[in-house]
Parts: structure tokens; C-alpha cells; sequence
């Protein structure tokens, strides 16, 4: 195995954690508030490992500029839509859990 | 079996449980957090199929999801900024 | 619209990004540019209407020191999210955060909020004028030391100045 493809495969599997350690944290954290911090976080930066695996795997620069390309507007799709639900959900009188709250 | 086909698999499993989770809410908002995960899980497990069939088609979905999850999130986005016009001209 | 300076490199530079956009999209396929020339010559004319050119440029060094100050962020951001959800006692202590901007109207007080999300602890929840509520993990971190690294990247990147709060 080359050092270009040991690289990716690592960038990969820390992709793939990173999302696992999302999902437990939307199973985990108490509330919609703390659940869009999970995702938005640590989805985003499993997308961004996962992207950058790929990104040594690709095949030419047109795959490549593609690629990064998706990441961007998935960015920009999570914290707009994670900044409207956090919104909607204050407004609509959703509190926050707090600590010392059950969990 | 490869390893981005085994990535894909545990990304759709993570997908599967996190959408169950969402369905339970219990608020509406709890609801609304699919359309993160389809933007982010399913762009990913998308990508990783595309490597491991060799289907650049694959990528062209993920462009689609991504920028349909961009594209909903601006146009929301727009919608709820005009409401706010009276409170930044009162400031 | 009055052919100025700005107008001719904006063209320039709108025109040559919709072109490599538009051969990544194709995968460089040469057989098509007929339509391709078509779109990006469309793509650039609306794009010129819809967003006139103005004529204060991003800084390129900002724009390097954003990206690093950007992605170092969200390391630290998935891996303290990930620390919070894989601890056995999460350790949680949630709560909003109300702050003022020291940045101008305009875009990149939009941008700052999209940033936050997306960095340590700080989820945006709220942008009326120059107040940002913030929803934070930890009350207890420096919510407020952070925000204002991220002020003054962005003001870097976009060559905004910075109003004095108090």
C-alpha cells in the first residue's frame, strides 16, 4: 500500500468515527438544541474527512473540483438549516435543557 | 468485500438508527433534523458508493442532494429573514 | 451599467470560475462547450446583474488565514461534540448566550452566524441587528474570547472594520 492510499484510508475511517460519534450524540444529548450541535458538528467534519479521502483517491481534477464543490454547499446547507431549526424551535417556546434537568 | 462499500454500509446503518431517532421527536423541530442528515450522511454514504462501484454517476447524485439541501435551506432562510425586517428598522 | 474597471475584472474573473465549474460538472467532456460557452456567458451576465460588482476585494491572505482558522476550528469542534457523546457521564451544561457584533450590517454578520454553527460549542440561534443569541454546550468556556477570534477573521477576510462595543 502506497503512503497516498494508507493516508486515505485513515482520512476515511476518522470520516466514518466521526459520524458515529454523531449519531450517539443525537441518541445521547437531552435536547433538539444540543442534538443540532451534534450533528452539525461532528457530520460536518466526518463529510470533510470522508471528502478529503476521496479527494487523494479521485481519478482526475474535474472528479476533485467536484467533490469540493459537494462539501461546500453541504456546509452551507447544514448551517443554514441548523441555524433555521435552532431559530423555529426558540420561537415556537421549545426550552432548553439544562443542567441538573433529567437527562 | 472493499473498504468504502463497508464505510457505505455503516454510514446507511448510523443513517438508519439517527432517522429513527429523529421520527420519535418528540418536537416537530427534533423532526426537522432529517434534512441535516440527509445532507451530510447521505451525501457521504453516496460519495463512498461512487468509489467503491466505480459509478461517477453516483457523485452527480450527491451534487444534487447537497445542492438541494442548500437550495431549501436558502430559500427558507430568505422567507424567514423578510419577517425580520420591522425589528431591524426599529433598532 | 457603466463599463468601469471593476465591471471588466469581475466579468473576467466570473467568466473563468463558471468555465472550470462547468468543465468539472461535464468531467472535461470537449464535445460540451457549445452549450457550455452558451451557459457560462448566461451564468456570468446574470450573475453581474444579480450581484453588482463592488469594489473592495477579499484579501487573499485573510482568505488563507480564515481557511486555517476554519478548519482547525472544526476539528476542535467534532471532537469535543464527539468527546461530550461518548463520555459515559456527558457532562453537558447547555444554555444560551446573548452577544453583540462588533461587525457592520450586511453580509458578513450572516456569515459570522454560519461560522458559529459550525465551530466549538456555539450554535447560532438568533441574529436581530447587531444581536446574536447563541446557543452554547458549555457554559462555562469562553464563548465570548471565540467570538470574537471568528469577528476578527472574518473582518480580515472581508476588509470590514470592527465597531467598538460597550
Amino acid at each position: 500500500m502506497s503512503l497516498v492510499e494508507g493516508a486515505s484510508l485513515a482520512l476515511l475511517i476518522a470520516g466514518a468515527a466521526f459520524f458515529f460519534a454523531g449519531t450517539v450524540g443525537l441518541l445521547r444529548f437531552p435536547d433538539v438544541y444540543t442534538r443540532l450541535h451534534a450533528l452539525a458538528k461532528a457530520d460536518n467534519l466526518g463529510l470533510g474527512l470522508v471528502v478529503l479521502g476521496l479527494l487523494l483517491r479521485a481519478p482526475g481534477w474535474a472528479t476533485g473540483i467536484k467533490l469540493v464543490l459537494i462539501w461546500l454547499l453541504a456546509l452551507l446547507a447544514s448551517a443554514t438549516v441548523g441555524f433555521l431549526i435552532a431559530r423555529r424551535a426558540r420561537r415556537h417556546g421549545i426550552a432548553p435543557w439544562r443542567a441538573g434537568d433529567r437527562e | 468485500m472493499n473498504l468504502t462499500l463497508t464505510l457505505a454500509v455503516f454510514l446507511l446503518l448510523n443513517l438508519l438508527v439517527a432517522l429513527i431517532r429523529v421520527a420519535r421527536g418528540p418536537t416537530p423541530a427534533d423532526r426537522l433534523l432529517a434534512a441535516l442528515l440527509f445532507g451530510t450522511t447521505g451525501v457521504a454514504i453516496l460519495l463512498l458508493l461512487a468509489d467503491a462501484m466505480s459509478q461517477t454517476a453516483f457523485i452527480d447524485a450527491a451534487l444534487v442532494f447537497a445542492l438541494l439541501a442548500a437550495i431549501s435551506g436558502a430559500a427558507f432562510a430568505r422567507r424567514a429573514w423578510r419577517e425580520e425586517v420591522p425589528d431591524d428598522e426599529s433598532r | 451599467m457603466k463599463l468601469t474597471l471593476a465591471t471588466v475584472r469581475a466579468v473576467l474573473w466570473r467568466s473563468a470560475l463558471f468555465a472550470v465549474l462547468w468543465w468539472a460538472l461535464t468531467d472535461g467532456r470537449p464535445d460540451s462547450w457549445g452549450v457550455g460557452s452558451v451557459s457560462v456567458a448566461f451564468a456570468t451576465t446574470v450573475s453581474i446583474y444579480l450581484l453588482p460588482p463592488v469594489n473592495t476585494y477579499v484579501s487573499r491572505i485573510g482568505l488563507l488565514r480564515f481557511l486555517v482558522f476554519f478548519i482547525v476550528q472544526s476539528l476542535r469542534g467534532g471532537a469535543q461534540v464527539a468527546g461530550f457523546a461518548l463520555r459515559p457521564r456527558m457532562g453537558l451544561r447547555p444554555g444560551f448566550h446573548e452577544i453583540d457584533l462588533r461587525l457592520p450590517e450586511g453580509i458578513g454578520r450572516v456569515l459570522l452566524a454560519n461560522t458559529l454553527s459550525l465551530l466549538p460549542g456555539t450554535l447560532s440561534v438568533e441574529l436581530q441587528g447587531n444581536r446574536l443569541c447563541l446557543h452554547v454546550l458549555d457554559e462555562r468556556a469562553p464563548t465570548e474570547t471565540e467570538v470574537r477570534a471568528a469577528e476578527s477573521r472574518l473582518a480580515d477576510l472581508l476588509g470590514l472594520t470592527l465597531h467598538t462595543t460597550g
